[in-house]
């Protein structure tokens, strides 16, 4: 029965979506909020009852250790978190991974969950409109910005920016301070050039044949969603892990 | 031919050369870590994050490119409004 309700979301056809019409298109001229804000509400509410879900379960289960069986809400949440655990750990290290992880593992799961909405017949995802992900993208510069100045103190932090040699740091400095501050714009256009370009094709393509031959195009949007997802939170670590370095006089001596 | 076709034209032209520096790119970063891990494959989890995120840094661009086209068809838009 789950077989054939999915064959049949498949094979109908999403021809409207190329035309830029969807559920939250239609709400948003009922209720004059645009629909990006509309989705995102539809996605965050999503992102809060599988977060409600995942604590119910782990509430009543006696051992932890112990892995549902099957594919469960619980099983995807914690393999996801698992993931994003290892990889925090190999670029930012153990403790700043730890420290840093419920802010990194917020940002994935909602660009995730967002993201896949996208793939859905009749759904668009809030990541398509720039407000969205250039507001993902200011919360991170904020994010690294203020835990790089609470790390290693705020001369320190600038001192960062001005290079190893004191010749140099007037030539350095301004340099590295535009290609800090267009971080957040490069995420964001990264973030919504990819899933727009993802509809968009996904439109085009049901459009041209309606039947079967877009399948390939939603497994492809499942991907990209999951990769684009994962390249945001990778980038967001590295960022951290950059802010917060420890660059010590006695480290470089040790190096020498 | 009218400032229409031109702008149509300069999207296109726009789009598609950043799609084939792109691809380049892309292929010769992919190519490299693919020779990378048939050479050591133990080193295959290590090489695929650098991997991923160059190539988010290269497909970066091309999305550049791509909102740049569609920064010109909004133009096109607007030509058309006054054209009428």
């Amino acid at each position: 029965m789950k077989l054939l309700s999915l064959l049949v979301l498949f094979f109908s056809s999403s021809v409207r979506a190329s035309g830029g019409y969807n559920f939250f298109t239609n709400a948003s001229e009922m209720t004059q909020v645009p629909a990006h804000t509309i989705a995102l509400i539809f996605g965050s509410l999503v992102f809060l009852v599988v977060g409600l879900v995942y604590r119910l379960n782990v509430s009543s289960i006696t051992n932890a250790v112990v892995p549902d069986k099957g594919i469960s809400i619980r099983n995807i949440v914690e393999s996801l978190g698992q993931m994003m655990m290892n990889t925090a750990k190999s670029v930012m290290g153990e403790e700043s991974a730890k420290r840093y992880f419920s802010y990194v593992i917020f940002v994935f799961c909602f660009i995730l969950v967002n993201n896949v909405m996208g793939v859905f017949p009749g759904s668009m995802s809030p990541n398509q409109n720039l407000n969205t992900t250039l507001a993902l993208g200011i919360f991170t510069f904020i994010y690294f910005n203020f835990q790089g100045i609470r790390a290693v103190g705020f001369i320190t932090y600038m001192k960062h920016f001005a290079g190893p040699m004191p010749a140099l740091a007037i030539l350095i400095f301004p340099i590295e301070i535009i290609s800090i501050s267009v971080r957040p714009l490069s995420l964001a256009l990264r973030l919504r050039g990819n899933m727009d370009g993802d509809h968009l094709i996904l439109g085009i393509f049901s459009e041209l044949v309606p039947y079967i031959v877009p399948i390939p195009f939603y497994a492809m949007g499942i991907f990209v969603g999951f990769l684009q997802a994962f390249v945001f939170t990778l980038l967001t670590m590295i960022y951290i892990g950059m802010a917060t370095a420890h660059h010590d006089h006695d480290e470089h001596a040790a190096h020498h | 031919m009218d400032t229409n076709s031109w702008v149509v034209l300069s999207a296109s032209i726009a789009f598609s050369s950043a799609v084939f520096g792109g691809t380049l790119a892309q292929g010769k970063a992919a190519s490299v870590a693919l020779e990378g891990i048939a050479r050591n494959p133990a080193a295959a989890d290590k090489l695929q994050t650098p991997m991923i995120l160059a190539l988010a840094l290269i497909e970066s661009l091309v999305l550049f490119g791509f909102g740049i086209a569609f920064l010109i068809l909004q133009k096109f838009a607007v030509v058309a409004a006054v054209a009428h």
